[in-house]
């Protein structure tokens, strides 16, 4: 036991002092093989090397700790290297610079790659763990800062790359490839690189290039070539991002040339002498309008340029239009030139402007202002669509109806006295329809359908009542003749069209006295009449009305002669006497002077109608005239239609007397619409009625605050409103 | 020609032949991938390669059929190794386990713990490893199960503790009277470095606070949340950038709700909102709510307040947000679920509103013993995964029917679970040992 214990003391077991370590000198041997592969490689002779060898050696530096030695001297051997290339690419001759920083490029890459290879295991294992930056991107910042950055070098390469740009646009041929790597090694050493080192000066540069040339190409171009000029600049840019520089630099450069060619010179471009953008909407430039909207586009407040320069235009162009005292001769004339006017813009934005909505809103706005500066224009579209109707449409097809009617839709669309156009309408049409005159009743419903869609219902009652009363008087004349004709023998012809009172626009007149044989055959429709229908009452419209006589003229020459009512009972006169002065025709018809006047005028002064002579001979009728049956008439013409002087387009003081009425309707609309807005507000100031009931009214007419506000003081008279006692601007609506 | 594919090696002292289309299957940034590669005078007649043979072999296995088969006579460890040589270590990780699935769960080891008792979280890392808060501590294991440097918040009680990817770890801690220590910070995962610490600014002043749970926002979202016990009544919920370590928001406690003694911070983007559940709260009473950060409302909660608490009672113990972000679903001290919705309004009436499944009534189960763990839950791909006791169940479908139950260590209950990285990780509670459960790669036919 002893003995035992005693050897026990004896064996002394000692801890490991230190970790079994790989002997250093190990170590340093297999550097020195790994640092030897290193130069093999940079020297294109690594054939000889060993892969798994080295690996092996990379692999077990890291695994007995000597990584920090081998990364540092990794570091060492390549930033000799990389100090050798850049003095062999410092001493590279003129445009050879580039081809050799190319070569060494690629020979850089490849050697990297391949001691990345051998040192794969340092950088799965020792490179995260000890913060150091892995072997590939060690390898880019290590050129960066030894070959790229360094001083003679840099400056170097950035003017060679800028100054190679310069030539191109020039318009020498480069070496596009050579390019186009020299550039994708910036980008591979990190977007810093590539911006700092070539993209902001190669952008700087760009803005100086292209302020002088956009400089020395507004002085001595037009609108039209500079623009061709700038486009061209602008796609040899993006051709040259697509062909050698980083496709984020696409947005910069192009910025860079739409701000110096484009943004710029806009308002000079624009308003461009003889060549601007007028000029180009006036010349329907198509292509250069188009250049111009997809140029000024890509700038800010590019296309609002166009559009204010184009809306000023538009405007005073339309100003001049419709205040132009010429045109306002011819209504037919003045809107076909409107319709002109807008087709002629459609066509110029949906070519060339894309059919920009705005625009076609800017188009819009101005037609509606310039339109509204004439207060004829209602009149002047009805006359227009009137003059359609009676015989500019005919023959055309349904298509070529529907294409007018739109067209005159939306300059309808334009009119702010909605309500002015309908009382011109309904006139017209009543005239088109008593006269029979309406070329197409399809056309005629079409347009009060597309009136309908527009504005409601309302807004075509009455005129929809008009073609009711139309074809009632139809059906009721068959069954006058159908069940009196045995009565009426071979007496004249009567034909009655029953018009609805209110329907039409008619004016109470007093009726003229008919020639006997004529209100014979009335007072039996008259009887017939209110026979079938009860407790109505029948007003003859002589003004309205038309006749076809027959006349025999010396040497037995017979016409027919087509005249109007008031004509008619002139004429009569005549068969019992062969010279009346103008007292005694007036006396015995009883027609009101002015129209008596116009319907003598047009049977006595018209040349190759004048089926009556006057004495003295003059153009106009005074009432000391006396007037003969004209037995000398000849005509070549069997028929003869003897028109009533009347102006198409109303005189002076019917204008005055339209607008009074339609002054007159507009005010129980107002009332209405003042009394609607109260019962649901019960209490509102005065402008937010003014603003409600303009809104409210605006699709009808643009109603005058002042009339609104006399209705308004109107109202409260008759007690629907009454003011605030303690704030007299505001209204409260009495139940 | 059909040689040229064929290549052959001698790996120490054995010879191998393969093709090259085998090899492509290591990738060129693996050592097979260079040493074939172009620029490495390929083509001879043999390579060697001074390594172990049977590795070799195993790895060459995996190369050709994509499945991990490792002979008894190889040691894992040797050749986890030897893959990291021929950097094929991610291959052989993949090949490992399979896609996650909570009925196919299979224990595929068991580590013991360091001290016992006292462990509070375990947390599975992206990557199939995992870190168990214990004490003041957090162990810290690779995918590999192999410990790697234990990291600490100045060695306080670490509250919670996060993975903000695989290498991040983001640490909770209790802040220490008097020392403005504590508070949160995020370490590397590899070497136990501290990364960066996130302060909480009251007032533009920095002030110590203690951090309890932990949330992250998501994959594109670098927000981290956490609740947060200043020393002035400064209680709430604070937000940070996980990158920059910037405080970018505060959500200061609404009276009534408590928020800085939170015990689970959940982010649900599907309503952008962040759901906090206070459980054990000091005074009060329990609440769940959700908070949108943007106009700092709670535009949900719900509360026991009101219900006359005796032992005999159901308590909700742990509460987690369904992944349709419908419902929040709970857990009581009998191991039953119950669902709120989060849907309709504000259920703020009493403790009603918790639609309870009673499995404690079917499964007749005791009243649990004493010294166990609150039990806790878990969702994963539409599964719910609960603990109690010394068991995990496993609740599939959308009915959230019992499908599976993992029991296994001996280690007593569980204190918490965790998935992460298609691994289940389980913490236990007496000896600190966590077992770890993956679904087994897809079988061969």
């Amino acid at each position: 036991m002893n003995s035992q214990s005693q050897r026990r003391k004896n064996f002394k077991i000692e801890a490991f002092k230190h970790k079994v370590e790989l002997d250093p000198k190990y170590a340093e041997r297999t550097w020195k093989v790994l640092e030897h592969a290193i130069h093999e490689i940079y020297n294109n002779n690594a054939s000889r090397l060993s892969f798994e060898e080295l690996y092996r050696s990379a692999y077990n530096m890291v695994l007995h700790k000597y990584g920090d030695k081998l990364y540092s001297g990794l570091v060492a051997t390549m930033t000799a290297h990389l100090n050798k290339i850049a003095k062999s690419v410092e001493s590279a001759q003129g445009g050879l610079f580039l081809e050799k920083l190319n070569h060494k490029w690629a020979d850089h890459n490849k050697a990297l790659q391949m001691i990345r290879d051998i040192l794969m295991y340092m950088d799965r294992s020792y490179v995260p763990t000890s913060h150091k930056t892995p072997v590939h991107e060690l390898g880019l910042n290590l050129w960066s800062d030894h070959i790229i950055h360094s001083p003679n070098i840099q400056a170097r390469l950035q003017d060679t790359l800028l100054d190679l740009v310069q030539r191109e646009r020039t318009g020498d041929v480069i070496n596009r490839g050579l390019m186009r790597n020299i550039t994708k090694m910036l980008m591979d050493l990190g977007s810093s690189v590539y911006q700092d080192d070539f993209e902001k000066p190669f952008l700087d540069v760009s803005a100086c290039f292209y302020s002088g040339e956009s400089q020395q190409f507004i002085e001595c171009c037009d609108c039209g070539s500079y623009l061709k000029k700038a486009e061209r600049r602008l796609n040899e840019e993006m051709e040259r991002v697509s062909h050698y520089l980083d496709a984020k630099t696409e947005v910069k450069i192009t910025s860079v040339v739409e701000r110096e060619m484009i943004a710029n010179h806009m308002q000079r471009l624009v308003h461009m002498d003889n060549s601007g953008l007028v000029n180009m909407l006036i010349d329907d430039k198509y292509d250069d309008l188009s250049r111009m909207y997809s140029l000024f586009k890509r700038v800010p407040e590019g296309l609002s340029t166009i559009r204010d320069v184009m809306t000023s235009y538009l405007r005073e162009r339309g100003r001049v239009l419709v205040t132009d005292t010429e045109r306002l001769k011819d209504p037919v004339e003045f809107v076909q030139c409107l319709l002109n006017e807008k087709d002629k813009h459609d066509k110029i934005i949906s070519t060339a402007f894309n059919n920009d909505k705005t625009f076609q809103n800017a188009l819009n706005s101005s037609f509606e202002y310039f339109i509204n500066l004439n207060n004829r224009s209602p009149e002047f579209i009805s006359l227009y669509l009137d003059d359609k109707l009676r015989k500019g449409l005919k023959g055309a097809s349904e298509e070529e109806v529907e294409v007018v009617l739109d067209k005159v839709m939306m300059l309808f669309r334009y009119l702010q006295e909605k309500d002015v156009f309908e009382k011109y309408y309904k006139q017209h049409l009543a005239k088109r329809l008593l006269s029979g005159k309406t070329v197409s009743d399809d056309a005629e419903r079409s347009m009060i359908v597309k009136l309908k869609t527009e504005c409601g219902y309302q807004f075509t009652s009455k005129l929809e009542g008009m073609f009711t009363d139309m074809k009632t008087s139809e059906d009721t004349m068959l069954d006058f003749y159908a069940k009196q004709s045995a009565e009426l023998g071979d007496g004249p012809t009567l034909a009655v069209q029953i018009l609805t009172t209110g329907s039409w626009p008619t004016q109470p007149t007093a009726a003229c006295n008919l020639p006997p044989e004529i209100l014979t055959v009335c007072e039996k429709f008259r009887t017939y009449y209110l026979g079938t229908h009860s407790g109505r009452r029948l007003t003859w419209q002589t003004n309205m009305g038309t006749a076809d006589i027959k006349a025999t003229f010396g040497k037995g020459h017979k016409h027919e002669l087509n005249v109007s009512t008031y004509q008619m009972c002139v004429l009569m006169l005549f068969n019992s006497a062969d010279g009346l002065t103008y007292r005694e025709i007036e006396q015995a018809t009883e027609v009101p002077a002015l129209d008596l006047k116009r319907c003598l005028q047009s049977l006595a002064c018209v040349k190759g109608k004048n089926v009556l002579r006057k004495e003295p001979m003059s153009k106009d009728i005074s009432e000391e005239d006396v007037f003969y049956f004209n037995d000398k008439f000849t005509s070549k013409f069997v028929k003869v239609k003897i028109g009533t002087v009347v102006a198409q387009k109303e005189s002076e003081p019917e204008k005055q007397e339209t607008r009074q009425r339609v002054e007159e309707d507009r005010k129980p609309q107002i009332e209405a619409a003042i009394v609607r807005i109260m019962k649901s507000r019960r209490v509102l100031d005065h402008n937010s009625i003014v603003a409600e009931v303009t809104k409210q009214l605006q699709s009808r007419f643009l109603p005058n605050p002042v009339v609104i506000k006399k209705r308004i003081e109107s109202l409260i008279e008759r007690e629907f409103l009454e003011r605030d006692k303690a704030d007299r601007k505001l209204y409260r609506y009495l139940a | 020609m059909a040689n040229r594919d064929r290549v052959r090696f001698n790996v120490g002292g054995q010879l191998f032949e393969t093709t090259s289309t085998t090899l492509a299957n290591a990738g060129r940034e693996s050592m097979l991938g260079a040493l074939l590669d172009e620029s490495w005078n390929p083509g001879q007649p043999e390579y060697f390669i001074d390594r172990n043979p049977a590795c070799f072999s195993t790895l060459l296995d995996l190369l050709r059929t994509g499945a991990l088969h490792i002979p008894s006579n190889v040691p894992e460890k040797l050749l986890y190794r030897e893959a990291l040589y021929y950097g094929l270590l991610d291959h052989v990780r993949g090949a490992k386990w399979g896609p996650f699935d909570g009925n196919t769960l299979r224990l595929a080891d068991s580590v013991p713990g360091r001290a016992p008792g006292d462990g509070t979280a375990i947390r599975g890392a992206p990557d199939g490893g995992c870190c168990v808060a214990h004490g003041s501590v957090v162990h810290v294991y690779n995918w590999m199960l192999e410990e790697r440097r234990p990291i600490s918040l100045d060695y306080q009680q670490v509250n919670d503790v996060g993975y903000i990817d695989a290498n991040s770890i983001v640490i909770t801690a209790r802040e220490r009277l008097g020392k403005g220590d504590g508070g949160m910070a995020v370490f590397s995962a590899a070497t136990g470095e501290l990364r960066h610490r996130f302060r909480v600014e009251h007032g533009r002043q920095p002030k110590s606070f203690t951090a309890g749970a932990l949330s992250l926002a998501g994959l594109d979202d670098h927000r981290i949340f956490s609740s947060c016990k200043g020393r002035l009544n400064e209680y709430g919920i604070g937000v940070w950038d996980h990158n920059t370590g910037q405080q970018v928001d505060f959500f200061y406690e609404h009276p009534g709700c408590s928020l800085g003694d939170a015990d689970k911070l959940q982010w649900l983007p599907s309503k952008n909102c962040l759901m906090v559940a206070t459980l054990f709260p000091r005074t009060d009473n329990c609440f769940i709510g959700l908070l949108d950060l943007r106009d700092k409302s709670i535009p949900w909660c719900w509360s026991d307040a009101g219900i006359t608490m005796n032992l005999e009672d159901k308590r909700v113990l742990h509460a987690i947000a369904m992944e349709d972000g419908h419902s929040i679903c709970v857990i009581n001290q009998y191991d039953d679920l119950g669902f709120i919705d989060l849907r309709a309004g504000n259920t703020n009436s009493a403790g009603t509103g918790v639609r309870w499944s009673s499995r404690s009534k079917l499964m007749n189960q005791k009243v649990p013993y004493e010294e166990s763990c609150y039990p806790k839950l878990a969702t994963h791909n539409g599964q719910l995964f609960s603990c109690m006791n010394d068991s995990i169940s496993v609740f599939s479908g959308s009915e959230h029917v019992l499908t599976s139950t993992l029991r296994r260590s001996y280690g007593g209950s569980i204190c918490d679970f965790s998935i992460g990285g298609d691994r289940l990780f389980a913490l236990h509670n007496e000896e600190n040992v966590f077992d770890v459960w993956d679904s087994p790669p897809c079988p061969i036919i």
